[in-house]
C-alpha cells in the first residue's frame, strides 16, 4: 500500500495504567468542568466564587454548627465508599453489577427487620452485629442469584440487575405504604403509614471526639477497615489472585484449573453482601427506614469505581471528592433560590464527560503514519 | 353510555395517553441497541429533550419548534454518547449513566433557573390547540374503543407512525440490514465495507432524538408545570429500557408492549375506580397492592430475561455485540 493510502495517524492501545498521566488528565478535566459550571452559575446571576466557596468548605466557615456538616458529610460518604469498593470487586470480574440500588435497599430492609424484631431484647453491640449480618445476607442473596443465572445460563447481568433495582424499590414502597398487623416496619401508633423508628440499641453509636460537639460515627471506622481489608484481599489472598485471573481471561483461568463459575458466584456474593452491609449501616445511622434511602448510591458507586479504575486507594479519594460535590452543593444551594442541589449532578456529569475524554488519551495513543510500532 | 363503561373507556384512554412516551423511548433505544450500543442514558436524554423542547415550543408558541428542538437537543446527547463510546472507546454503561446524571442535573438547573418566570402552557394557545385531541373520522365513533384508541393528540399518532417506520426500516431496507449487521458482528460488517463508525453515529443520534420527542410529549401530558422535586420523565426512561427487552428489539412489538406496560402503570391509578364500577368481576383489583402493579413491568422483564437465557435463545432479537465497543485493531 502506498504511503498516501494510510490515514494520518492511527490509534494504538497503551499497556498498563500510568497513574501520573491519569492524575494529570483527571485534574484538567475537573478544572475545566468546574470552570464551565462557574459560567453557568454566572448566567443565573449567582456569584460562582461565593457558591464554590460554600460548596468546597461545606459551608463550615463562620458556622457554629460546622460539626453538623461534617456529620452529614460522613452519613453520605460511608455508604458511597463501601458501595464503590464493593462494586469494584464485581467489575474486576467484568460482571456488570448495576444492581447496587436494589442490593442496598434489600440490605437495609434485612437489617431493619432484625432491628425491629429484636430491638428491645438484645444488647446494642450484638444487635448491630446481627443487623449487619442480615443486611449482608439479603443484599448478597440478590447479587448471588443473578450470578448463578449468569454462569449457568448466560443471562445478561446488566439488564437483570437493573430490573431488580426497581423490584426492590417497589418492595420497599410496599412496606412503607401498606398498613397491616403483619407489617412490622410501620409505626403502630401512627394512623398514617410511617416507618417505625428503631430502638436506641439499634442506632449506630458515635464516639465523642472532644473537638467541639463533633462525634465520630463508628461506621466510618468500619468502612475504612473494609477498604483496607479489600485492598489486602485483592493483593495478597489466593482468592484475590483468582479474581484478577478470571477478570483478565476466563479461558486462562479455566486452563489453570480454576473453577470460574464458583469464583464468579463467590465474588459477586461478596460484592453484593458488602453493598447490603452499606445499606444496613445507613439505616442504623439514620435510625429508621425511608423510601429515598439510597441517595442514588448504587448509581454513583458505579461511576466512582470506574473513575478510580477499580483501584481501592483511588476509590477512597474519588468517593471523597464526589461526596464533597454532592453534600457541598446541598449546603451551598440552600442559600440560593435559583440553584438546585441537582447542580451537583450537572457538575458530576460534566466532570465525567471530561474524564471519559481524558481517559482516551491515557488508554490509547496516536501513532503518526511515519512511525512503525515495534511489536513486543 | 352508563357510568361503568365511562370508567372503562377512561381507563383504556389513559393507558394510551400516558404511556405513548414509553413507545418513543423504546423505539429510540431499539435503534440505538441495534447498532450494538447499550445507551443507559434514556432517562437523561428524555429529560433534556423535554426541558429544551418545552421552553422553545412554548416561548415561540409553535409545537413544531418544540418538537424540532427536543429532537435536536436530545440528539446532541446522543452525539455526546457516540463521541465518547464510538470514537473515544469509553465504557458504554458508565457513559450512559453519566448522560442520565448530567441530563437530570441540566433539567433541574434550567427549570429552577426560570424561577417565577417559568413559561406556562396556558400562555401558548397554538401549542395547546395543536396538542389537543384529533379524533380519527369513522374509527373514533366506535363505542369505547373509538374514544380509547382513535381520538388522541397528533403526538400519539406520530409515536405509532415512528414505530412502524422504524420497523419497516430495520426489516426491509438495505441500510437497516447493514445496521443489524453492525450490531451483530461489527468485524464482519467492517470487512464487507460497512462504515461502522458512521452507522453507529447516525443511529445513536437519531435514536436519542426520538427519545427526546417522547420527552416533549411528557412535558405536554404533565401540563407543562415544573416541580422542583419531580422530573417529568419520572422513570419512564428506565421502563423504556425494560420495554426494549419485552418487545424483543422489534418496534412493532414495542407498540403492543407499551400498551401492556401502560396497562399496569395505569391500573395502579384506576384499580380503585374500576373495582367500584365492576364490583362483581373486578372487585379483587383493589385488594392488590399498588406497588405490585408498578413493579410488574420490571418483574415480567426480569422473568423474560431469565426464561430466554434458559431456553438458550440468546434473547432472540438481542444484538450479539450489544454493549461492546468496536476497536478495529482488536479484530
Amino acid at each position: 500500500m502506498s504511503k498516501n493510502g494510510k490515514p494520518l495517524f492511527r490509534v494504538v492501545k497503551r499497556e498498563g495504567v500510568r497513574w501520573p498521566l491519569v492524575g494529570a488528565a483527571y485534574l484538567i478535566a475537573i478544572v475545566v468542568a468546574i470552570a464551565f459550571g462557574g459560567v453557568l452559575l454566572a448566567g443565573q446571576q449567582v456569584n460562582p466564587f461565593e457558591y464554590y466557596k460554600d460548596m468546597f468548605t461545606l459551608g463550615m466557615i463562620d458556622n457554629r454548627f460546622a460539626y453538623k456538616q461534617v456529620e452529614g458529610f460522613i452519613k453520605l460518604f460511608v455508604p458511597l465508599l463501601i458501595t464503590s469498593v464493593a462494586l469494584s470487586l464485581a467489575f474486576r470480574m467484568r460482571f456488570w453489577n448495576i444492581g447496587g440500588e436494589g442490593q442496598f435497599i434489600m440490605g437495609a430492609i434485612g437489617a431493619s427487620a432484625v432491628a425491629l424484631l429484636f430491638g428491645d431484647s438484645l444488647p446494642a453491640p450484638v444487635l448491630i452485629f446481627f443487623m449487619s449480618l442480615a443486611g449482608m445476607a439479603t443484599g448478597g442473596a440478590c447479587g448471588a442469584s443473578v450470578a448463578i443465572l449468569k454462569v449457568r445460563y448466560g443471562t445478561n447481568e446488566t439488564l437483570l440487575t437493573l430490573m431488580m433495582n426497581y423490584i426492590a424499590l417497589y418492595f420497599l414502597k410496599f412496606l412503607g405504604e401498606t398498613m397491616g398487623d403483619w407489617n412490622i416496619f410501620l409505626s403502630s401508633e401512627s394512623t398514617r403509614p410511617l416507618f417505625q423508628n428503631f430502638e436506641e440499641a439499634a442506632v449506630m453509636p458515635s464516639i465523642p471526639t472532644g473537638i467541639g460537639h463533633f462525634s465520630l460515627n463508628i461506621s466510618l471506622i468500619i468502612a475504612i477497615g473494609i477498604c483496607i481489608g479489600v485492598f489486602l484481599y485483592l493483593r495478597y489472598s489466593k482468592q484475590g489472585y483468582e479474581i484478577s485471573v478470571v477478570g483478565d481471561s476466563p479461558n486462562t483461568a479455566r486452563y489453570a484449573g480454576m473453577k470460574v463459575s464458583r469464583i464468579t458466584v463467590r465474588t459477586i456474593f461478596l460484592s453484593a453482601a458488602l453493598i447490603g452491609l452499606a445499606g444496613a449501616f445507613y439505616v442504623s445511622t439514620a435510625g429508621a427506614l425511608s423510601i429515598s434511602i439510597t441517595n442514588d448510591v448504587g448509581w454513583t458507586g458505579i461511576i466512582v469505581a470506574w473513575l478510580a479504575k477499580l483501584n481501592t486507594v483511588a476509590i477512597v479519594v474519588t468517593s471523597l471528592l464526589i461526596t464533597v460535590l454532592q453534600h457541598g452543593c446541598r449546603v451551598a444551594s440552600s442559600s440560593y433560590a435559583t440553584v438546585d442541589a441537582n447542580f451537583a449532578n450537572l457538575l458530576q456529569g460534566m466532570i465525567l464527560f471530561g474524564i471519559l475524554t481524558a481517559d482516551f488519551f491515557t488508554r490509547f495513543k496516536l501513532v503518526g503514519r511515519g512511525k512503525q510500532e515495534v511489536i513486543k | 353510555m352508563n357510568s361503568e363503561y365511562g370508567v372503562l373507556t377512561l381507563f383504556l384512554f389513559s393507558i394510551v395517553v400516558y404511556n405513548i412516551p414509553l413507545l418513543y423511548g423504546t423505539v429510540g433505544e431499539i435503534i440505538t441497541e441495534k447498532a450494538g450500543s447499550l445507551n443507559l442514558g434514556v432517562e437523561g436524554t428524555m429529560a433534556v429533550g423535554a426541558m429544551f423542547g418545552y421552553i422553545a415550543g412554548v416561548s415561540t408558541d409553535n409545537i413544531f419548534v418544540g418538537l424540532l428542538v427536543s429532537f435536536l437537543t436530545a440528539g446532541a446527547c446522543g452525539l455526546l454518547f457516540a463521541v465518547l463510546t464510538v470514537t473515544l472507546q469509553a465504557n458504554q454503561n458508565v457513559t450512559g449513566l453519566t448522560i442520565t446524571t448530567f441530563g437530570l442535573g441540566l433539567y433541574f438547573f434550567v427549570g429552577k433557573g426560570f424561577g417565577a418566570e417559568w413559561p406556562s402552557l396556558q400562555g401558548a394557545e397554538h401549542v395547546v390547540s395543536a396538542y389537543s385531541a384529533r379524533p380519527i373520522p369513522v374509527l373514533s365513533s366506535i363505542p369505547i374503543v373509538g374514544k380509547a384508541f382513535f381520538s388522541h393528540s397528533m403526538l400519539v399518532y406520530l409515536g405509532v407512525i415512528i414505530a412502524v417506520v422504524a420497523w419497516w426500516y430495520l426489516t426491509y431496507t438495505k441500510m437497516g440490514l447493514r445496521l443489524r449487521a453492525v450490531g451483530e458482528n461489527p468485524a464482519a460488517a467492517d470487512s464487507v465495507g460497512v462504515n461502522i463508525i458512521l452507522y453507529k453515529y447516525i443511529h445513536i443520534i437519531v435514536g436519542s432524538g426520538i427519545m427526546g420527542l417522547g420527552g416533549f410529549y411528557m412535558s405536554m401530558s404533565m401540563g407543562g408545570s415544573f416541580e422542583g422535586s419531580n422530573c417529568w420523565i419520572n422513570g419512564y426512561g428506565w421502563i423504556s429500557i425494560a420495554l426494549v427487552i419485552f418487545a424483543n428489539w422489534n418496534p412493532l412489538y414495542a407498540i403492543f408492549g407499551s400498551l401492556v406496560f401502560g396497562f399496569f402503570n395505569t391500573l395502579y391509578v384506576y384499580s380503585g375506580s374500576l373495582s367500584n364500577a365492576f364490583p362483581d368481576t373486578l372487585g379483587w383489583l383493589s385488594a392488590i397492592p399498588d406497588q405490585l402493579y408498578q413493579a410488574l413491568p420490571f418483574i415480567i422483564t426480569a422473568m423474560l430475561l431469565v426464561a430466554s437465557s434458559i431456553r438458550q435463545k440468546n434473547g432472540g432479537g438481542a444484538p450479539n455485540a450489544l454493549g461492546q465497543n468496536y476497536f478495529r485493531e482488536d479484530r
